[in-house]
């Protein structure tokens, strides 16, 4: 029973990782850039939702408003710090990212002050099966990454935008004289990144009600690991990367003697995994990515 | 005087400039007139020095991006506080004891940059990166678990403190070392070949360059400085923390290398001081309720500055509005004219740079540089 | 760029700081007060910067009405408070520029990692601190250290002795395996707790916010400690309302206190109750009078033990000088931080007793430890 208790709590842990993974995924198969302002975003989705609940209460106009603001302000940093550096060095790129995040966190504490917040979504209580007592959310957190996954993969595979996006990242040069708008692409793919990283500000609201601004940093950058885990640039392969980090977790966190090693585990797996396939686990060069 | 004449004084400039500095304050701190703040703050810039042109090797020369700096300083400093911590009864806290922990604990680091080095060098770009970050991290979590006997808990490891008015004069002077080593390095036909794994590393591999040999010796080289500069942060502090050395560390050390410049180590150490000296200003002049505004106006530089010196729109600006351009004016001397192991964005893709389809965006910048003007003297 | 830029570069920015810090040297910074000068630092901005920020606002007004209502003697106090986000490599800075800017006590820092950094530099310049709220047990070390918050080892030592006579067979544990508060208080009330008594322990370490698998560890326990901060509590309580026993009992120190603002506790179905000199809920005394002031001012946002001790210490500060001054002691507005520690170094360790909002008759032994009451606070009884 506790195996699958502990499971299960690693699975939704895992499929928060893969919602923040996927936003990492999808904008460096895209732009080919680190996105680190990306842990920074779902603070700010749940600062929104946080502002929605107080004033409306309603955790569903919440997540609404979340995704619209997370969108916009996705637009409108790739807009003014990434925009104007295309073309320069990658390096370049991920400095002024850095620096978005050093700005967002200052703002949000500027904003909202260094209390934490306490934001308590909705309260599903735990479903009990015989002997097995899972809490509702993480089944909620589960079922909604699945059908976003698959969603988002669909869209990738059948849409005209999503086949633009595998071309652009296939080749950018190539894309542009077959008639794609690629700062377009570019634009919207930071705009579903952003979006998703609101979903995962949501989900980690429910599970964790205490928000402040520093939120989404570690989130970001264990996402990040599970991103590369899985073979950056590949959608499924953040799916796999972050429920195996998730999972990997759960467990670690369960066993006292290596707990306080948790970070240092997941690590380690990641060091341990790129050295037996360089490119993560689903990682195939130049194919299958977004 | 003649043969004075043929000394290529550039080449030098940097150790004469370090070496006044060191003098200046030096003499200032025996004469008792440096404030506790500005020792402080020298001893930060030198540790900041040593620790971003140890990077700029890996990042600027080599061409690999390392986020695990911050790693090998962890392990130094608290290998070389612990062995300076052994050594005191014996030696007491003087000369003998700092140098005998700057070598174990640079060489222990070094050591760590070849176990980690030997499997990560295959990876490449943001690969390589996260495993170093994930390093940094590993180290950090296993001294920050340690038990309270051997390296401190979570209370850290109580080091002793060099005498503050001689650290910072050990510590130019380690940076002077850790320059010759660097800049010699990079200067020989070793260097050239570092440069060209860089530039095109099939192409350096197909010339019979040792591709793996010279990664990894950069790769240890690096380690090693920064795991003296570990050391000195254990002399310069009461305590090790290892919380201190977290990825944001690591990532603040590559914001002075980039922002100086890739593959420009005088560009680092003025990025490196700068950047310190901002941080400290920052945290010591905004008191109570302003303090909120210092991750702030550090970002709205950090991103200004970058756009303003990458942005390719802005090369036309920048060819006419920039520093360079106004101390030629002042010197009168050909604009075109620039060192031979310098490096510069739009010209010299980065190898993270070369994996990516980025290149075809090249023809834009590159008519602004004119290949013959680059073989200046 | 080129070489002559570079050295123009590094020429101007010594230039830029010798003429900086040109003529300041050694000199005695007090003699041009007109104020006397309180610094601290702490965590203002990042992960802690709630505890810092209580410090800072809850000093300030304890600064502010001893001004209104006269000053000592005529001359106000002032506060200068200092960022080092819970980060020891910037306290150095933090604390020359405090001493350049005119210091002459000081309140230490807020949180222990950073302090015990403070304890060394301090005791070189001979500066008196108080500090509300680092409880490591080495903070004191020094002759010119004093705590107004419980070290950390005794408060591990009380709580072991409470458990030991509550007689469960099974106690669980969750503390923050990385934080020297937690590990300190846990150190001593594993030493300190019967050997009988069987102990499941879970950690959590950084900011990690989900404790789901903490909390499936700890569900057969009806007894859990723990010594973290209220605001990990309060994630992990309510995390665990659905999973832990509801007539379990959630037993925490000085760092539960702001749960309540917090949290809704009537929420939590298990019993919360904690070991503490200050109860943010109070509705009688010095403690709610200061809630009030500072709701008032800060909202209830902050409001938490942190600050209502750094009230205590400027307070307590005031009351030393102007006792020492009654008393017949030289205490001027220009006197050195030196010449001030050994007055108030006196006062503390001698018969001087101070009561405020986290404590009555409140006296300090000659380590530097405070010696007052803790009261066990029951913040929420268990649901029937």
């Amino acid at each position: 029973m506790e195996f699958i208790e502990t499971l299960i709590s690693g699975l939704s842990i895992g499929s928060t990782y893969a919602m923040i993974a996927l936003g990492y995924t999808m904008v460096y198969g895209i732009a080919k850039m680190l996105n680190f302002a990306h842990g920074d975003v779902i603070m700010v989705g749940g600062y929104m939702i946080f502002l929605t609940m107080t004033a409306l209460g309603n955790p569903v106009v919440g997540l609404v408003a979340a995704i619209i603001f997370c969108t916009l302000l996705g637009i409108t940093i790739e807009k003014v710090a990434y925009k104007p550096l295309r073309g320069a060095s990658p390096l370049a790129v991920l400095i002024t990212a850095i620096g978005m995040s050093y700005l967002l966190q200052s703002m949000a504490q500027m904003i909202f002050g260094s209390a934490p917040k306490m934001v308590i979504v909705a309260d599903f209580g735990n479903l009990k099966l015989g002997s097995l007592s899972v809490p509702v959310y993480t089944l909620i957190t589960l079922g909604c990454s699945v059908v976003i996954m698959v969603i988002l993969s669909l869209f990738v595979k059948y849409t005209k935008v999503g086949r633009a996006m595998i071309a652009v990242s296939e080749d950018r040069g190539a894309a542009q004289l077959m008639g794609i708008n690629v700062n377009g692409i570019i634009t919207i793919t930071f705009a579903i990144g952003s979006a998703l990283a609101a979903f995962a500000g949501f989900f980690m609201l429910m599970k964790s009600p205490s928000l402040s601004n520093t939120l989404g940093a570690m989130p970001g950058i264990k996402a990040f690991t599970a991103a590369v885990i899985g073979g950056i640039g590949s959608i499924p392969g953040a799916m796999v990367g972050g429920i195996l980090m998730g999972v990997v977790e759960a467990f670690s966190l369960h066993v006292p003697a290596v707990a306080p090693y948790t970070d240092a585990i997941e690590f380690i797996i990641l060091i341990v995994i790129l050295l037996v396939k360089p490119t993560g686990i689903l990682g195939k060069v130049r194919r299958e990515k977004v | 005087m003649a043969k004075l004449g043929k000394i290529k004084w550039k080449h030098y400039i940097n150790y004469i400039a370090i070496a006044i500095v060191t003098i200046v304050f030096g003499a200032m701190s025996f004469a008792n007139l440096l404030p506790s703040s500005t020792v402080y703050l020298l001893e930060k810039i030198a540790i900041s020095i040593i620790l971003a042109v140890s990077l700029s090797m890996v990042v600027g020369f080599l061409g690999e991006l390392s986020l695990g700096h911050a790693g090998f300083m962890c392990v130094g400093a608290y290998l070389g506080g612990k062995v300076s911590c052994l050594l005191e009864p014996v030696f007491g806290n003087g000369l003998i004891t700092l140098i005998i922990s700057i070598l174990v604990g640079g060489l222990i680091a070094a050591a760590c940059g070849i176990i980690i080095g030997l499997p990560a060098l295959r990876l490449k770009g943001d690969y390589l990166a996260i495993v170093t970050l994930a390093f940094g991290e590993i180290v950090r979590s296993i001294f920050m678990n340690s038990g309270e006997e051997s390296f401190g808990g979570s209370l850290g490891l109580s080091t002793p403190r060099y005498d503050k008015s001689v650290l910072f004069i050990f510590a130019f002077v380690l940076v002077l070392g850790c320059l010759a080593v660097v800049q010699n390095l990079i200067r020989s036909k070793h260097g050239r070949a570092i440069t060209s794994i860089r530039d095109n590393e099939i192409a350096a591999h197909a010339t019979g360059i040792n591709v793996t040999k010279y990664k990894l010796s950069v790769f240890t080289i690096s380690s090693l400085f920064a795991g003296i500069a570990g050391v000195l942060y254990s002399f310069s502090n009461f305590r090790v923390q290892s919380t201190n050395f977290d990825y944001n560390y690591s990532i603040e050390i590559l914001v002075m290398v980039v922002l100086g410049g890739m593959g420009s180590i005088n560009g680092s150490i003025v990025a490196a001081t700068l950047i310190t000296y901002l941080d400290t200003t920052l945290q010591t002049v905004l008191t109570g309720n302003l303090a909120v505004l210092q991750d702030l106006f550090y970002a709205l530089i950090l991103i200004i500055l970058v756009v303003y010196n990458n942005a390719p729109a802005l090369s036309a600006f920048r060819a006419t509005h920039n520093l360079s351009v106004f101390f030629e004016k002042l010197r009168k001397h050909d604009p075109a004219h620039r060192r031979d192991d310098e490096a510069k964005w739009d010209r010299v893709p980065t190898k993270i740079e070369m994996n990516e389809i980025l290149s075809v965006d090249i023809q834009s910048t590159s008519s602004t540089v004119d290949p013959d003007k680059k073989e200046g003297k | 760029m080129n070489t002559f830029k570079k050295l123009a570069a590094v020429l101007m920015a010594v230039a830029m700081m010798v003429t900086c810090f040109a003529g300041c040297g050694k000199t005695n910074y007090t003699a041009n007060n007109t104020e006397y000068v309180i610094g601290v630092s702490g965590p203002l901005t990042g992960g802690a910067a709630v505890y810092g920020v209580a410090v800072q606002n809850s000093a300030q007004i304890a600064v502010d009405e001893i001004n209104a209502a006269g000053g000592l003697d005529g001359v106000n106090f002032k506060l200068v408070a200092l960022d080092d986000t819970h980060d020891a490599t910037k306290v150095a800075a933090n604390y020359a520029s405090l001493l350049e800017s005119g210091m002459q006590v000081s309140l230490g820092t807020v949180t222990t990692g950073p302090g015990l950094e403070f304890t060394n530099l301090s005791v070189e310049d001979n500066v008196f601190f108080l500090t509300p709220s680092a409880s490591g047990d080495d903070i004191p070390a020094n002759p010119n250290g004093f705590q107004m918050c419980f070290a950390d080892g005794n408060q591990g030592k009380v709580a072991a002795e409470y458990v030991n006579g509550l007689g469960f067979d099974k106690i669980g544990v969750f503390y923050k395996s990385d934080d020297a508060y937690s590990n300190g208080i846990y150190k001593q009330f594993k030493g300190a707790l019967n050997s009988s008594i069987q102990v499941v322990e879970t950690v959590f370490t950084g900011e990690a916010s989900d404790f789901t698998t903490q909390i499936n560890t700890l569900k057969d326990c009806k007894f859990i400690f723990m010594p973290i901060y209220y605001q990990p509590a309060s994630i992990f309580m309510t995390q665990a309302k659905d999973t832990i026993a509801k007539d379990a009992v959630y037993y925490g120190c000085d760092g539960f206190d702001g749960l309540a603002g917090q949290l809704d506790l009537s929420t939590i179905p298990q019993e919360v109750s904690m070991l503490s000199h200050f109860d943010s809920n109070a509705t009688e005394g010095a403690a709610a009078e200061f809630i009030s002031k500072y709701t008032a001012k800060h909202g209830a946002d902050t409001l938490n033990q942190f600050g209502a001790s750094a009230y205590d210490c400027v307070y307590a500060i005031f009351e030393a000088m102007k006792a020492a001054k009654a008393a017949g002691k030289d205490i001027n507005v220009t006197m050195t931080a030196s010449d001030l520690c050994e007055i108030l170094k006196e006062q503390f360790t001698g018969d001087f007793k101070f009561s405020g909002n986290t404590g009555k008759d409140i006296t300090w032994e000659d380590n530097g430890y405070v010696s007052k009451g803790a009261v066990k606070y029951v913040l929420k009884q268990a649901d029937k």
